[in-house]
């Protein structure tokens, strides 16, 4: 495969002008035109004005990532001439808005966008509109396919939206001449990484989800709440991050599925929260979707400086697990799986991912086979105690109130140090007993976990390049350009040792978003791996695939 | 019907207002229980500092929570299970001060569940540093020279946030705290219930409040004059100031009742869908 086969859309503008939604529209149409696609928004905490762009790369193959030079550039603006005009291919082609180019150096179509926003719009306008118009046109799919998809996608103004369009269709006419070759339609679901983790939670049983909004996590709550009819799953914003953590533990000791996602900031709040999933044993799923930081930090681009954090979350010694999806089908099914193994194992689980995944968009099959769930209870015997001393470590639950248990069960969950019937206790024997099972669940969770993909591997090569999370989406595009072997932890708690104990002590490669290498101390520590190259990148954008084919290549050389 | 004592020794000081209340919250339960709600529906939380000992004294269901989050917790049973009783138990420290947040927004979602405020003037359990409820000058290991903040008015101020039902009670007047727990308890929709509480340690107020509380007339008129008697300085009114009737959170939520629980298959024909 060569880097010729990928076909890449460049849409810049100003925020509030919908240059996300006509990506979306452009990545849906690529589908239609039987590609794969991969959806990049580039955007700042910013509502209306600044400056956004959306990237939708598609091939014949499978995309992971986006590339960094464009095919089709159009241009809303003067500022995204500046910002993008010198990423353009060779043979590409840039549409820019002639109401609004002074600052253009290279040759460009120019379109009077706005002029003819104006003709077409007895107030506002939408100039979205038009780049899906300009890809019709310059990719020279039919006219009448364009109106039927405007009416579908646009619906505010149909007629003005349609008028809009056909205008800027016409006006391009045959100028252009981008080579596209077309094949059946790409069947699959094109979806958000939040959306496929908030799918497979529910998958797994997910009922209620609480949540504070937070970048780039906030769209699983908006996902979710607008599923609550069709898919019995309730979203609720809550007042606050230690509100929505709490709440998620009042509905698990109702006997509900229960799950919360923030980014860094929020996550710090649901510490305390944390630590009382470990200590009272409850299920609770986190999604931590990361951005640059400290603090606010970045709010709408991606990092990977989460790691430790995720990894020693919560204060006190208790079980916990961690892991994080490497691609969209994995965002899924992971998602499942955590929710799972939490409620196998009563213990508190982190699906750490990043803003390059949550929200970026692509085409998947949902990988539906890869998710079982359970709901098998094991009663035991009158009086009933919340925590019950058992070889594994887990008590068997009780819901009050449900068919599960009988009048005389007492069911009582405790954040304090407790006995066996959940009263708290200072007793020396009482805090050994209570932590010593809660301990053994360390092992039943790695245990358990075993039966599922903990790693992944692609690719060949004798020097390891390790990644985790989208950051190995990244690298299975560069891939494409300098063959390596890419190894990727899944499971980060319980560490997969055994599956990666091929890997200790080798000389490796690792490529991650972080300023000290957070990553690679942490498989120094787990394999003692001998890195011979660290590739970091901590300005929040994700790599250009050829320029991060050329880095690893670079260092496989040195 | 089961004891609603547990066997757990009880570590309150001799003659702590926390007697009174646990002695009123088990007449109050025991009321619910004859009047056919069953121990199995009634669920507690509770947060952390005195008042939270008595979720191991109550033998009830439910989750001795974090500082602060009884409420949260509570709010996230009560959606899980709109059949259950809930009853979230909390320290004017913890309910006001580190849980304030929570508080407000429980009564102006109206969830339905009821919060016992234990007010005893003071964070007793960590030895009594003034509270959000201490008087000025109230002075205590946090305040030597002298609480210098004026004290929140609990009844007011949920009122205000949206409170369907307030009332006032005193630890030492039993049966008029039992009855006033049962109607808060019964009342749909967010119920508040203040109970002046000393605790013979740090704040010992039974001489103030033996003279100083007088029973309501009767529900006041109004709002206004629910918060005029409340936020009176030299009578401590005892009654319920407030209660009417709003749409709770979860029928809101559920549009009425809950509908049940989508099964795995269900699940997977939309996904396939």
């Amino acid at each position: 495969m060569t880097e010729s086969t990928v076909f890449t859309v460049l849409i810049g503008g100003k925020a509030g002008e919908g240059v996300k939604k006509a990506a979306q529209v452009v990545a849906h149409t690529l589908m239609a035109c039987g590609k794969h696609v991969f959806q990049m928004d580039d955007y700042q905490s910013v509502i209306k004005g600044g400056h956004n762009f959306s990237v939708v790369s598609s091939s014949d193959a499978v995309v992971y990532g986006t590339y960094a030079k464009a095919d089709l550039l159009i241009s809303f603006d003067d500022l995204s001439i500046s910002k993008h005009e010198h990423e353009l291919n060779p043979e590409g082609l840039h549409f820019c808005n002639a109401d609004d180019c002074s600052s253009l150096s290279t040759p460009a179509l120019k379109l009077p966008l706005t002029t003819l926003m104006k003709q077409h719009y007895s107030t506002g306008g939408n100039v979205s509109v038009a780049a899906i118009a300009i890809v019709y046109a310059a990719l020279r799919l039919p006219e009448d396919e364009l109106q039927t998809l405007i009416a579908k996608e646009f619906k505010r103004n149909i007629n003005e939206n349609t008028a809009y369009a056909m205008a800027i269709y016409a006006l391009v006419g045959s100028e252009a001449q981008i080579p596209f070759t077309t094949s059946a339609p790409n069947p699959a679901r094109f979806i958000s990484g939040n959306q496929a983790i908030s799918l497979g939670a529910w998958l797994a049983g997910l009922e209620y989800y609480y949540s504070y909004p937070m970048t780039p996590a906030s769209s699983i709550l908006h996902y979710l709440a607008l599923k609550q009819e069709s898919h019995r799953v309730y979203a609720i914003h809550a007042e606050s991050e230690l509100a929505a953590a709490n709440m998620a533990i009042g509905s698990i000791v109702a006997g509900k599925r229960a799950a919360v996602g923030t980014s860094g900031g929020g996550f710090a709040l649901m510490q305390e929260a944390f630590s009382l999933a470990g200590m009272v044993e409850a299920p609770l799923l986190c999604i931590l979707s990361s951005r640059p930081g400290p603090a606010t930090g970045v709010s709408t681009y991606t990092a990977q400086e989460d790691l430790f954090f995720a990894l020693h979350a919560g204060h006190g010694e208790f079980p916990r697990i961690v892991a994080s999806p490497d691609s969209f089908e994995r965002a899924f099914s992971l998602a499942a799986e955590l929710l799972e193994l939490a409620w196998a194992t009563q213990s508190p689980s982190i699906l750490l991912t990043e803003k390059h995944l949550s929200e970026s968009c692509s085409d998947i099959s949902l990988p539906l086979e890869d998710v079982s769930v359970t709901n098998t209870q094991e009663l035991q015997p009158e009086p009933y105690n919340r925590y019950t001393i058992t070889d594994s470590g887990v008590s068997p639950l009780k819901y009050p109130g449900t068919g599960n248990c009988n009048d005389d069960d007492v069911i009582k969950w405790n954040s304090n140090e407790h006995n066996e019937a959940g009263w708290r206790t200072d007793t020396s024997e009482g805090i050994i007993a209570m932590k010593d099972k809660r301990q053994r669940k360390a092992a039943l969770i790695n245990s358990l976990s075993r039966k599922n993909h903990r790693i992944a591997e692609y690719g060949h090569g004798s020097i390891p390049v390790f990644a985790y999370g989208s950051t190995a989406l990244e690298l299975r595009e560069a891939m494409k350009h300098t063959p390596f072997k890419l190894v990727v932890p899944i499971y980060l708690e319980p560490f997969p040792f055994e599956e990666l104990e091929q890997y200790r002590g080798m000389p490796a490669i690792v490529v991650e978003h972080s300023q000290t290498g957070l990553f690679t101390e942490f498989l120094i520590n787990k394999l003692n791996i001998r890195p011979i190259r660290k590739i970091l990148r901590y300005d929040g954008r994700s790599w250009d695939p050829v320029e991060l084919a050329n880095l690893v290549q670079e260092a496989l050389n040195a | 019907m089961r004891r609603l004592t547990t066997a757990k020794e009880i570590s309150w000081c001799p003659g702590c207002g926390n007697f009174g209340i646990f002695a009123a919250v088990k007449k109050a339960i025991i009321r619910l229980n004859e009047a056919g709600t069953p121990l199995a529906n009634i669920v507690m939380t509770s947060g952390i500092g005195c008042h939270g000992k008595i979720f191991d004294y109550l033998n009830l269901s439910g989750i001795y929570g974090l500082h602060g989050r009884a409420l949260p917790t509570a709010q996230g049973i009560k959606l899980a299970n709109p059949e259950l009783i809930v009853i979230s138990f909390g320290g004017d420290g913890d309910s006001l001060g580190e849980g304030l947040e929570h508080t407000l927004f429980a009564a102006k979602r109206n969830m339905d569940i009821t919060l016992i405020l234990h007010n005893n003037g003071n964070y007793g359990l960590t030895t009594g540093q003034a509270s959000p409820l201490s008087s000025v000058g109230y002075k205590g290991l946090s305040t030597p020279r002298g609480n210098p903040e004026i004290p929140f008015e609990p009844i007011p101020l949920l009122m205000e946030a949206g409170a369907t039902f307030a009332a006032r009670g005193y630890s030492a007047k039993l049966d008029h705290l039992a009855d006033l727990l049962y109607q808060a308890i019964s009342h749909k929709g967010f119920s508040f219930v203040e109970i002046l509480q000393p605790c013979v340690s740090y704040n010992n107020t039974y001489q103030l409040y033996n003279s100083s509380t007088r029973m309501l007339a009767g529900l006041p008129k109004d709002e206004t004059e629910a918060i005029h008697l409340a936020k009176d300085k030299d009578v401590n009114y005892l009654g319920v100031f407030c209660q009417k009737q709003r749409t709770v959170y979860h029928e809101t939520l559920y549009g009425g009742e809950k509908p049940p629980a989508m099964s795995y298959e269900q699940r997977i024909e939309i996904l396939k869908g």
